[in-house]
This record gives structure tokens, sequence and C-alpha cells, in this order.
């Protein structure tokens, strides 16, 4: 249990995830949090006169910033290099503002037409000053203190989470993204270093130490990754709110403390996963963070709950002692499990011995006693299935004369929640079970199947551990003959020999048998979600891939190059179909932009008249003027209404907008995905520029080509 | 016979607009399609009616109340106009610089905003008496700008010189030579910005975004309509590309606006860079600190104005009325005679000489200065000049003169508060305890913000035995004067009393 050192309670609701710390005026760290009706309270109990002593919990202490538009992303940090104090960046779905607290003024406000969903303040490779970056619909900016973005590239989906980490310890920090595709991208500079897909959208993301991060999903999900390589999770039914990274036990090893949405706090150790504190507040976890908050030299944890109300936990060397007491307590839990799991097997054992013939036995005995025959194994298989549609179907089967009562199979990624279970009815049992699959996404995945099988109407059953592995472009099925082509494709030469390539194919889908081929390599491929394509190469290294799914083009080719270890790789892509839809949309962004100006301007010009409304309206009042001021509210009142009809075609306009652009940055990411190494940032760039100028056919030639 | 475009012209150029509006109607009327006389028309029009978007700015109440741009709403001391530095920070004292009728400290010179602190609610802000020198407007958009609209609408009876609503702005946006007459006519003669607005966008676009004049009017018309963020991105960029002085200015309103007054100054000190002693921008850096109530700072400004302009009235004036209230009246003479040196003859101005030759004992000039301010004066101007006569009188010990005055100065404005005040303690002094009661009264209700009335009415009702009264009026001198030492010495003794009962 864990004890906090200081509890407090602000009169706010405070915004799940909305939640920093900043010293503002360069000593004394002050709680910043978003409440839910669109203000930002700054929680200051360190007047300097007052500085060292406990803290005074007064509502004076809190000051209130207003933003006028709900806050959507909130962080501190030290965004200029030459003021020594904290900067507070508030971002909204429209706007990024960053503003000094101390001074009252803006640093800078900038328009962010693709939102602010996750912010965070750091630096970034190849950039010497500190960037404030905002993960929006797509797309990743980075703004250095004058309002300059330094940084921009586009990711697969809306942006979730983001963190920095030194992922490949370089000494340098990396951009950690999670997105609403369920994948996290590493980002080194404008290029993806590595990509992970987990099970559902990420919503939280924290660096621990090192390569080292913490994460969380949107279905209650936390772990941690070292590198690509995870080392733990586990899953509950509640719903993650907050993940931050803080050394509780005063051991020098960071635990990961993870706040629930049902008030729990629990400390997990990074390596393990194993629960060393926890304790629970009474709503919802809001947003952790640490600073030393009582100004004695130590940090503390600081978790703030929904209702407003902030616990402050000391990181301590003397918890370490009852850690190690209750490790100690544990081990010997541990040890008593394993003598009674050894002596329930002994047991199995000697009944096994009193089986010595088991022939002599009757069917009913047999079935009784749950005995199978010996040598009976189960087996389970991936096959193409035609008919219906063509699909992928897993067939699980058992030889003497045993049914497969019941399959369990765990795949991270291919069903929803991870696992599946079939069951079939008790008259519908056979040796044989098949279950179709349709993997919703192209990645590898791990097949753990158990099979339960015993003799036609046992009730025991003997389970059986399957594995299998669907590789990752399993959903793509070879066909004989050529389909109806589309008409985009993207070529490419590589200098490498077919046999390689082949080599690849054979790794990477599931083919009834083995490609083999000298000189000419070319396959027609059906796709399970839709979308026929084809792979073509020849003697010389040319490669032409013909698809009209542009993901599905970067994927291959993202792929074949990590296989073929290329650096660096340019493509050439003829894409009329994407490139009319690419225009279509920019014309249409063009067309909203215009509308949203006018638009804000008649509101303005509303809300302006509204005012001297109210104001003429309450002049009447105190006049005791019944008449004009009832004359007053009912302008006022219809003028209203007004507003609220123009506010409705504005936020269609809005909306409409947002997903154009999304739709963009997705084209351009797509793009992207089509070349590798230097050149996969150089289309992003040059994109960038073309649009920021306007210059929309450089636009489509980088595109195409892969540079200006 | 001379060329009727010639005659127009040079009328437009010798200021005789209406001349010239005449002349450019006769040359239209033979030939519609006469795009010189057309615009020569539209910028004689325009001229007529044109406002200094820069000095001009007044805040209504309702956008002071309802106020959605600031982000603070309680900042720091000394980095918002909302919280003016109060007198423990370095400001100035309500009992030695008094304070207007709307509670901000007396400036040395009137300008708009110099009247109106910031009220705390929107009842507050209706019942401070409006008279003549404190009326504000409800907003500034429907005030002054819509009045004026409509007043030059009049003058045509025969329906306006360009329709608006029948124009392709399309077309005039992409011909610059008629799009930025056409712009400054509809902005500042139809005064109708949202339209103005539209042109300027689609001109700006045609220019490419590469004209810095079009972002400005494209801000212009933002700052109008108070979408300060867009104005402010419109200024910005317009200064990146080409750092004009106008923009500079306007980019600080802006600021002000958002109540970042630090963030004003930051920009103007950069842009002091550019423009090295700039009067404009030393002025406008002055009057933020004025309006933060930052003295020492406001007046080291002004100097520094002095330095490039020797003659601006307005620093001359503040410095001056700065030195007469930290007791240096001497060095305050020097500077109001400068003024006179320089032309200026007005009531205000021989007031001030007099009080200040009266406080440097300079008593002969005294009289003959407030003789030559009541000769000049008008009627609300003579209200004051009778009060300062009062001081005049009290200070030489002729309690009976004093009375005269102030009855003169509330004859010549009932809404004198400061009149009031003096009339009841003198009425007190003459043992008139009721009437100097009721006297009391009217001066706190006329300026609840100043906090002599309050705790003499309190004092009056302690000694009466009105406890209740005079509790409650002693809170709100406690509130006008937080440092009043009398008043809260007032508060404890009253509520010792209470606690004893």
């Amino acid at each position: 249990m864990l004890v906090p050192i200081f509890s407090l309670k602000i009169k706010h609701k405070v915004h799940p995830r909305l939640v920093t710390v900043g010293k503002y005026d360069g000593l004394h760290p002050c709680l910043t949090c978003a409440t839910t009706a669109s203000k930002v309270f700054v929680h200051n109990p360190h007047s300097p006169a007052i500085a060292g002593g406990r803290m005074a919990v007064q509502d004076s202490d809190i000051s209130l910033l207003s933003v006028n538009q709900s806050v959507s992303g909130l962080v501190a940090g030290q965004l200029d290099k030459n003021k020594k104090r904290d900067i507070l960046c508030i971002g909204t779905q429209t706007n990024l503002l960053a503003y000094d607290v101390h001074d009252n003024t803006d640093l800078f406000y900038k328009e962010v037409p693709d939102g602010v969903n996750s912010l965070v303040i750091g630096n970034v490779a190849n950039i010497d000053q500190p960037l404030a970056i905002a993960g929006g619909n797509c797309t990743l900016m980075g703004f250095d203190a004058d309002g300059e973005d330094k940084f921009w590239t586009v990711t697969g989906d809306i942006v979730c989470s983001l963190a920095l980490a030194d992922f490949n310890n370089d000494g340098q920090d990396e951009l950690i993204v999670g997105s609403e595709d369920f994948d996290i991208r590493v980002f080194q500079g404008e290029e993806i270093i590595s990509e992970m897909t987990e099970t559902e959208a990420v919503t939280g993301l924290c660096r621990i130490s090192g390569s080292r991060f913490g994460y969380a999903l949107a279905n209650g999900t936390v772990g941690v990754y070292d590198r690509t390589a995870r080392y733990w999770r586990i899953k509950s039914k509640n719903q993650v709110m907050a993940i931050h990274s803080f050394d509780l036990d005063g051991d020098g090893v960071e635990e990961l403390v993870t706040g629930w949405s049902n008030g729990k706090i629990d400390a997990r150790s990074n390596s393990t996963g194993e629960v060393i504190f926890k304790d629970n507040m009474t709503s919802a976890v809001a947003g952790m963070v640490d600073a030393d908050y009582r100004l004695d030299g130590k940090d503390q944890l600081i978790c703030c709950s929904v209702d407003g109300e902030v616990r402050g936990y000391q990181g301590d060397q003397s918890r370490r002692r009852i850690v190690e007491a209750n490790r100690a307590m544990d081990d010997v839990k541990d040890l008593n499990m394993t003598k009674q799991n050894l002596l329930l097997e002994l047991q199995n054992y000697e009944r096994e011995k009193e089986f010595v013939k088991p022939h002599q036995l009757t069917s009913t005995e047999k079935i009784n006693e749950a005995a199978i025959p010996v040598g009976s194994t189960a087996n389970a298989e991936l096959i193409i299935a035609q008919s219906p549609d063509p699909h992928i179907q897993l067939v699980v089967t058992s030889t003497n004369d045993t049914i497969v009562r019941m399959v369990v199979i765990f795949a991270e990624g291919l069903f929803e929640g991870e696992s599946h279970v079939v069951h079939p009815p008790q008259n519908n049992l056979s040796n044989k079970i098949t279950l179709p699959l349709y993997p919703p996404k192209d990645i590898p995945v791990e097949l753990h199947t158990q099979a339960f099988i015993s003799l036609p109407g046992s009730c025991s059953f003997h389970v059986f551990e399957l594995s299998n592995y669907l590789p990752r472009f399993s959903s793509y099925l070879p066909m004989s003959r050529p389909p109806k082509m589309p008409e985009s494709r993207i070529t490419f030469s590589v200098v490498e020999r077919v046999q390689r390539v082949a080599i690849w194919f054979n790794e990477n889908f599931l083919l009834k048998q083995e490609l083999t081929c000298d000189d000419l390599l070319e396959v027609h491929l059906l796709a399970l979600r839709g979308g026929d394509c084809s792979f073509k190469m020849d003697q010389s290294g040319q490669i032409e891939i013909t698809t009209d799914n542009l993901e599905l083009a970067g994927d291959f080719i993202q792929s074949l190059a990590s296989f073929l270890n290329l650096e660096h790789l340019q493509t050439t892509a003829h894409i009329p179909m994407h490139l009319k839809r690419l225009e279509e949309l920019i014309e249409t962004v063009d067309n909203l932009h215009v509308v949203t100006q006018k638009l804000a301007a008649e509101m303005t010009d509303h809300s302006n008249l509204i005012r001297s409304l109210v104001v003429r309206a309450e002049d009447a009042r105190l006049q005791e003027d019944i008449t004009n001021m009832r004359k007053g509210y009912i302008e006022l009142h219809e003028l209203n209404r007004d507003l609220i009809n123009g506010y409705h075609v504005r936020s269609t306009n809005h909306d409409e907008l947002v997903k154009s652009l999304k739709l963009v940055n997705q084209i351009i990411q797509k793009a992207a995905q089509l070349r590798v190494g230097k050149y996969q940032s150089q289309v992003v760039q040059q994109c960038r520029d073309a649009i920021k100028s306007g210059k929309m056919n450089a636009l489509f030639k980088i595109i195409q080509a892969g540079s200006a | 016979m001379m060329d009727p475009m010639f005659i127009a012209l040079s009328k437009y150029r010798r200021r005789k607009y209406g001349e010239c509006v005449e002349n450019c109607t006769q040359i239209l009327d033979k030939n519609p399609y006469d795009q010189a006389a057309w615009a020569l028309k539209a910028k004689a029009l325009t001229q007529q009616v044109y406002i200094d978007e820069i000095e001009s700015e007044e805040q209504g109440i309702a956008e002071m109340l309802m106020d959605d741009t600031s982000i603070a709403q309680f900042a720091r001391p000394g980095t918002s106009l909302k919280q003016p530095t109060s007198a423990s920070i370095g400001g100035p004292s309500p009992a030695v610089r008094p304070v207007s009728q709307a509670g901000r400290p007396l400036s040395g010179f009137v300008r708009p905003g110099t009247q109106s602190g910031r009220p705390g609610t929107m009842e507050q802000a209706l019942k401070t008496p409006r008279t003549a020198q404190t009326a504000r407007l409800v907003t500034s958009a429907s005030g002054r700008f819509v009045r004026l609209g409509t007043a030059s609408m009049l003058s045509h009876p025969d329906g306006p010189f360009i329709n608006l609503q029948r124009l392709n702005y399309g077309k005039y946006a992409a011909k610059p030579n008629l799009a930025k007459v056409l712009f400054e006519y509809i902005f500042h003669h139809e005064n109708d910005v949202r339209n103005a607005l539209e042109l300027a966008a689609q001109a700006t676009g045609c220019a490419q975004y590469k004209d810095w004049w079009w972002k400005l009017q494209v801000g212009k018309c933002y700052h109008r309509l108070g979408m300060f963020r867009e104005a402010e991105r419109q200024y910005k960029s317009a200064l990146k590309q080409q750092v004009m002085l106008d923009t500079v200015l306007l980019l600080g309103k802006v600021y002000l606006r958002l109540d970042q007054p630090l963030q004003a100054v930051a920009l103007y000190k950069q842009s002091l860079e550019k423009f090295p002693n700039d009067t404009t921008l030393l002025v406008a850096i002055s009057r933020i600190y004025d309006g933060m109530n930052m003295i020492e700072d406001t007046t080291k400004w002004y100097k520094e104005v002095l330095i490039s302009d020797g003659v601006n009235v307005e620093a001359i004036a503040s410095i001056a009325a700065n030195y007469f209230y930290t007791d240096q009246p001497e060095i305050a003479i020097r500077l109001y005679r400068r003024l006179i040196q320089m032309g200026l003859y007005n009531v205000e101005l021989f007031n001030n000489i007099g009080l200040c030759c009266f406080y440097a004992q300079h008593y002969d000039m005294t009289l003959k200065c407030f003789e030559r301010a009541v000769a000049i004066a008008t009627d609300e101007q003579l209200a004051d000049v009778w009060y300062n006569i009062s001081h005049l009188a009290l200070g030489v010990g002729d309690n009976n003169m004093a009375y005269q005055c102030l009855r003169l100065a509330v004859a010549a404005d009932n809404g004198h508060t400061e009149a009031y005040n003096n009339l009841a303690v003198l009425e007190l002094r003459r043992g008139d305890v009721e009437r100097a009661k009721a006297l009391f009264r009217s001066s706190a209700e006329l300026n609840p913000l100043a906090y002599e009335p309050h705790y003499n009415q309190a004092t009056l009702s302690e000694s009466l035995g009105d406890l209740q009264t005079s509790y409650s009026s002693v809170l709100k001198s406690v509130e006008a004067f937080p440092d009043h030492v009398d008043s809260k010495n007032l508060l404890v003794k009253l509520k010792e009393h209470f606690a004893s009962l």
C-alpha cells in the first residue's frame, strides 16, 4: 500500500490526460491541468514569500487561463533555451499556443488545421533547438520558440500519443508515435526507423530509461518495450488513463506507474511487470507527473484525479525494505505452489502406473478414465480454401478415432480480443475443426492453438498445444491466371538475383508450394480484402508492382527492402487514380478554406452584436425599463439562434476540412512509404514545401518520381 | 476650358473633397466607364470620413466585460492591463494622486482609454455614473463606426455611389490599381468590414500573398471584427515582408487587446531598432506603462520621447503631472511654461500652472492664472477650475471663500464628486451634520471608486453612533484603497466594537 506524503483538493474538474507540471518562474514547479470547462488552471502554492514552507492550500493558489476552445493537448517545458523557465503549450483542435505564464505573453499562436491530439516538448535528431511537437490528424509538426515549423512529417493515422526516448541508444532522442491504427512508429528525424503493431489504439506512451518505454492501449493493456522487443504486458478491464515512469522504491530503477479509470494507481517493475505498490483514488486518475513539489530537493510523483484530488508520493529507500519483505513472502508462496504442482504430478504418475494394461479395459472404462490411444496426435495446419470464396483456413485434426472437442487460439491482432474459441455443438463433433481466417492487417502472426482431444463421449480431455506461423502477406493468395490489371503501378530496380526475391516470397506469403524460378518472376496475387495485384521481376532486377492499393505496395517495398538490406531505394510510381483523387482533395481543401474564412468573419460579427445587445438589455434592466429590456432580449434570442445555425454550418465545414486534410496527409504518407531511407524523408519534406508554396504540379511530380 | 479631370485632381489635392466629388460625378455622368474619375471619386469620398486607425481606439463596455480574448484571468501584477499595479508594488497611491471617476489615477494627458478603469462586473460598469466626462460606448463595433457610416450615407440622397451588393469582388481584386481604392472606400466610407474583408482576402490571393499592404488590410479587417488572433497572423506576415510602423503599431494594439502588454512593449522595443527614436513607438510604450500604473517607467519613456521630439505635448504634460504629484511643482511649472511657449492656450494649462504656482509659493502668479482659466473656461471645465481655487482658499485659510468656490463648482457641474466631498467637510466644520451627511452620500454615490467620501462618511457615521453605515462605508473605502491605514484602523475598531456587543 502506498501512502501519500501530501494530498490536496483543487475545486476544478480535471480533463483526463491533460496534466503537466512546469517551472514557469524557473524555480517553483506548478501543477497545470486543463479543466473540463475549456480552461487551464495553474496551481502555484509557492509564492516567493513562502518558498520552502509547507503547502498552504488556498483557492488563491490557483490561477485560471482561458483558452475558449476545448483543450486537447497540454505540456510545459523549456522551449526557449534563452529563457531559464518553462513555457506552457496548449493545443486545441485548431490551434497551438505557446504561452509564457510568468510574463503573460504569447511566444506564438499557430493555426494547426490538423488539430493537436498530443503534445511533447524536446529535442529531435538534426534540429538543435527544442521543439514543441504536436501530433494531429496523421501529421506531426514541430515548432521552435519563434513558432517556425522546423519539423513536419506524416504518419499513418490519427496520432493518439507521443513520447521522446532514446530508442536506438545513440544519445539522441527519437520520437515515438502511437496512433489509432494500432501502430507504434519510431521516427528519427522524418524517417520511420521502426514500426510495431499492437492490438488496439495506442493511447499512452512514456519513456522509462534508455531505449525502454512504456505503452498503454485503449483496451486496458499496459506494457513495456525495449526497442522492438516487448518485455511484458498486462490487460485489465479498466481503462488506462495515464502512465508514468517514476522511481518509487528508491532503488535507482524506475517503475512504470499506471493510473486507471477506476481510480487505482499501481506501480510495476519495468522489467517483470509485477505490482510493487498500489493505491486508490476516489475517482478516475486524470494524469501523473513528477516534480519537486515540496521544494525539499526530492521529486515526488504527483497524481491528479478527474475530481481535482491531488496526491503526492515520495520515492523512498525505506519502502524498499517493505518490498523486499513482500518479495520474500512471495517467494515462499511460489515455492509452495511449485511443491503443490509437483505433488499433483507425482499422483498422476502413480495412477498411470496402475494402467499397465490399458488394452484390457473396456471402451466405456477407457472413456471414463479419459485415456486416449497411445500415439494420438493433433495437427493444425493452414490451408488455402477455394470455396465459396478463396480464404485461409485453420484446420485442426486428430488421429486414432479421437475427436476435437474444442479449440482455443491465441493470436495477437488476428481476432478481436486476441483469442478465439471454437466449440462445436455436441452433435457435430468430429476429428476435425476448421476455422476460416481473415487477417485484418498485414502483419506476421503467431498462432498458438490449444486443441482439446478425447474419445467420443468422454468428459476429460487431453490438451495439445500447437503453433502455426501466418506470414505477413498471407492474405494475398497467388493465382494462376492474371487478374484484371489495375492501372496503377510502381517500378524500381534492385541489384539482386531473382532467386533471392523468390525466397522473400516464400517467407512472406502463404504458398501452396515453394516458388522457384530462374530468370523471370511473375506472380499474380488475389487479395482477400479485395483488389488484386501482381508482382513482376525480370533478369535485370527491374521490379514492377501493379496494384491500386498504394499502402500495400508500400508494405511490399518496405518488407522487401528490409529483407534485401537496402538502405535507400528510389521508386517511380504511375498512379493516375490517386493523383486525380489528390487533386480533387486539394481543390476541396482550398474551397473549404475560403468558406471557413467567410464564416468566421460572419460569426465574429454576430458575436460582437450579441455583446452589445446584452449590455443594452442589462442597461435597460438596471433602469427598470422592462419594455426595452424585453425587446433587447428577444432580439438577442433571435440572433443567438442565427449564431447556432451558423455554428452548425461551420462545424460541418470544419469536419469536412479535417477529413480532406487527413486524406491528403495519408496519400503523402503512402507515397513516402513507396520509398526507402533518405528518399522516404525526401518525399515528405518536398511534399511539405510544395503544399506550403502552393505548387500543385511539383507535388504530383514528387509523388510520382520521388523528388522534385 | 480646363480639363474637368484636371480640375477634380487639383481640388482633391487642395483637400476640397466635396467639390472634387461633384466634378467626378459630372465626368462619370458623361462616361460611366471612366476608371480614373471613378477611383478619384472613391478616394475623395474616403478622405471625407477618414479616421486614423492607429489613434482611434476605445473599448466599449461590452468588449471589456465579455472579454474572451485575453488568456490569463488573474495575471501577475505588472503583466496585465486588467490588474494595474497597486501602490505597494510601485504604483501611485490614491492618497497622493487622485483617481478619476472611473477609478484610474489621473493622467497628465487625456486620450482614449485614460478615463476608464476596468470595472469588475457588468452591473458595476453600467451603474458607474455616465456623465459627460465618463460616458463610454456600449461597444466599439456599434458605436463610433456605425454612426460614422450612416452619417456618410445620408449625404447621398440618390443612393450610394457604389452598390456593394452588386460588386463582383473577384473582378476588382485582380486589378490592383482599382482594388486598393475600392477597399479603402468600403472600409472607411461604407464601413462594411465584412465586404472589405472579402475583397482584401481575394486581392491578397491575387497578389500571390506577396503584397504586405493587402496583408495589413486583411489584418485591419480582422482587427476591427474582433478576430485578434487572425489579425495577429496577418500583421506578422506583413511585417515579415516589409517592416512598417503602421503594422507594428497595429500589432501592438492587438497584443493590448489580448491583454499582453509586455508582449506589446517587447515588440515596440524591437521595432525601435529598425526605427530608432521614433516618437510614435516611444509614446506607445509610455502609454502601456501608464496603463499598468507603472509611473516610473512611464516617465522614463516619456523622457525618451522628449529627447527625440522636444515639442510632444503628451509627453510634456504627463511628465509635468507626475512631477506635480511627486511634490516637485517647481519643475512642473517649467514644463507647463514650455507648453505655453509652444502656443497652447487652454483652461487646463492655466489651471495647472495656477496650482503649481500655489504649491511652489508663487502666490502672485496663482490668482492671475486662475483668473485667466475662469475667463476662458466652458461650463464643464469651470467646475474643475473652481474646485482648484477652493484648494487655494483652503490653503490660505479662507474657509468662506472655499465654501463659495465649491458651491460654484457644484453649480457648474452637479456631478463633481470631489467638490461634494470637500463641501461636506466644510459643512461639518460649520456644524451642519445633516447636510454634511447628505453631501458625503452623494459624493460616494457619484464616484464609488474614490476612497475619500467613503472614509469620511464612515468616520462621521461612527462618531454619530451609526455603526452599520460606518461599517459598510469603511468596507468600500478599504476596497478602493487597500493600503489606507486610517480606514483599516477604523475597520479594526468597528470589528472590536461589534465583537464586544
